[in-house]
């Protein structure tokens, strides 16, 4: 258990709340504005992250070129999926947006010309022999963890300076994400979360409302993409496996699905449940190997939704009388 | 213009023409025809199941005609959005009184006000213009509440109000939008008698001030006689009779449609 006292211990863990946070507050502006049940966030992801390993690897674009160009595919992709699938209702849309993300999948896994397929982003051709794709923004997070040497002596690590880029990306993210759930767009699409004919009848366009919430998501989803990208230096299409998305929406039900600010909390938490199960080591759980201990994650972050559901459906952070009116 | 409930215009504001709508073999609109003349008070009664809802249902533009036209202010509608028909000022109300249960009881209203900058991704940067917007919105949706004596409820979810607060709700919020048509379906049942006056009197000034034409869909002939200039009567998907208040109450073949057809055999 002693894991737990390390500080790297809790800037792993941070540092992947951060990230998750981001993805998290697509889904929120989908699902908790908008109720749009968006079961393949992780493609989003997965293309972005994709877009930049192979741009900078096998083209030689400027890592940010790539990484912007991701985030664009990322929307241009929630778009596409959006008008094709947007007018089916609640529960076909979440079957064809699961069907997206492993069709995206399935893509990057069976392209190992362009992808480097099963074996990631380590087997993409790569002509000019740069061996990966972060060393551009690696400078960035070397000059950061100098900065930060004096003040946190042997703890200053990459994964310290990705903390220090992550969190105020995430923090300025739920900043505009709130302002933006202050406005009239936002308080029609909660009309459209319950009933459409009402905004429809009042000459709101529920399509474009939708159209834009999703691909507003898919933007913050991209965002989280480059940030994953950055922090692994390496990808593989089992890491954009469906489970990511629960993992999205694990924390999205756990703040509550209306409190964007709660996110931040329930980032960490999940953060910490992701990163810790591997130390547990106490009987019984001793009996199982680290690797075999980290899965227990999956048992459970499904677990914390289920007691969740049963017992605080509206989340940390939400209110209840919001879920029971009828 | 002699007779006080005539029309006050001889403009035809609505016209439908020979609409018809099937779903599969049920056909609960059939080859109906009428014109709305502008700024007039028209009921349309019937029995359960006449077609009204689904007339309303046409021109609002949530289902599309099978056959036929319909024609608002000189444009044809039957094939366009029903948001883009509402933004031409022809807006509806809904039966089962639909309301945004967890809106609140203010927002509820907003939400109908058109024109609203914040509605856009764009007007997201117009700050100032937004909040004016709010501010004039919420005023006005406070003064509607009031005229209903719903103000004390402004602030809640309008999830918790009673089945004929939610009417008055969804009739409050379908002026907010200020149409110059107004589809009305069954806006005042359940809604008690005193309040009921009261709401047809709003109707009435509303009429007169801003020049609005109603259109409404009716159980009871004796709720609409004194306010409409002239009755729709329908059954079995067909207009059967169509005229001022007084002679639909003795015309036979209404008296038929909402006795059944009993009568006749006998």
């Amino acid at each position: 258990m002693s894991a737990f006292l390390q500080p790297g211990f809790w800037i792993f863990v941070l540092a992947l709340a951060g990230i998750y946070g981001i993805f998290a507050l697509g889904l929120q502006i989908q699902y908790g504005v908008g109720g749009i049940m968006n079961f393949g966030h992780v493609g989003m992801m997965a293309i972005s992250g994709y877009t930049i390993a192979v741009l900078v690897i096998k083209y030689q674009w400027s890592f940010w070129w790539a990484a912007f160009i991701g985030v664009v595919l990322a929307a241009l992709l929630g778009a596409l999926l959006g008008l094709t699938t947007l007018r089916l209702s609640g529960d076909y849309f979440a079957i064809a947006s699961i069907a997206f993300a492993e069709i995206t999948r399935y893509w990057i896994l069976n392209t190992d010309s362009i992808t480097g397929g099963t074996q990631g982003t380590l087997a993409i051709p790569d002509p000019a022999g740069i061996g990966g794709y972060t060393t551009q923004p690696d400078q960035i997070l070397t000059w950061i963890s100098d900065r930060l040497y004096p003040l946190f002596g042997e703890e200053a690590s990459r994964d310290l300076s990705m903390l220090f880029v992550v969190w105020p990306f995430l923090i300025l993210f739920i900043w505009i994400s709130s302002k933006l759930q202050q406005t009239s767009w936002a308080r029609v699409l909660r009309a459209t979360r319950e009933d459409d004919e009402v905004p429809r009848s009042l000459g709101k366009n529920v399509f474009r409302f939708r159209l834009q919430t999703l691909v507003i998501g898919s933007v913050f989803g991209g965002i989280a993409g480059v940030f994953w990208a950055l922090q692994f230096a390496l990808l593989a299409p089992e890491d954009f496996l469906r489970i990511v998305t629960f993992y999205g929406w694990m924390i999205l039900i756990l703040a509550g699905a209306t409190r964007v600010k709660g996110l931040l909390v329930s980032a960490i938490f999940f953060g910490f449940l992701y990163g810790s199960t591997r130390f547990l080591e106490f009987w019984p759980l001793s009996l199982l190997s680290s690797p075999e201990r980290a899965y227990l994650r999956v048992f459970l972050i499904g677990f914390v939704i289920v007691l969740l559901m049963v017992k605080r459906p509206q989340g940390l952070f939400g209110k209840r009388e919001e879920m029971v009116l009828e | 213009m002699t007779n006080q409930s005539a029309p006050t215009s001889d403009k035809t504001i609505l016209e439908v023409k020979n609409i018809s709508v099937s779903f599969g073999g049920v056909k609960p609109v059939q080859d109906v025809s009428f014109k709305i003349a502008e700024n007039s008070f028209t009921s349309v009664i019937g029995p359960n199941g006449a077609g009204k809802t689904s007339l309303f249902n046409l021109i609002s533009g949530m289902n599309k005609v099978s056959s036929g036209e319909i024609i608002f202010n000189g444009e044809a509608i039957h094939s366009i959005h029903t948001h883009k028909i509402a933004q031409k000022g022809l807006i509806r109300t809904f039966q089962g009184a639909k309301i945004i249960k967890r809106l609140t009881v203010a927002e509820n209203l907003m939400m109908a006000v058109q024109g609203n900058p914040g509605d856009n991704l764009s007007g997201f940067f117009r700050k100032k213009a937004r909040r004016e917007f709010e501010e004039s919105a919420r005023a006005e949706a406070l003064r509607r509440l009031d005229q209903v004596g719903l103000s004390k409820f402004a602030d809640e979810y309008a999830g918790i109000l009673s089945g004929g607060q939610r009417k008055l709700l969804d009739l409050s919020r379908a002026l907010m939008a200020k149409p110059s048509m107004l589809l009305l379906d069954e806006p005042f049942a359940g809604v008690n008698p005193t309040l009921v006056e009261k709401l047809l009197t709003v109707l009435a000034q509303l009429r007169k001030e801003h020049a609005m034409t109603f259109l409404l869909i009716e159980h009871d002939l004796e709720t609409v006689m004194n306010i409409s200039d002239r009755v729709i009567v329908m059954a079995d998907g067909k207009i059967i009779a169509d005229g001022l208040p007084n002679s639909i109450y003795e015309n036979e073949v209404v008296i038929d449609a909402y006795l059944g057809s009993r009568r006749k055999d006998a």
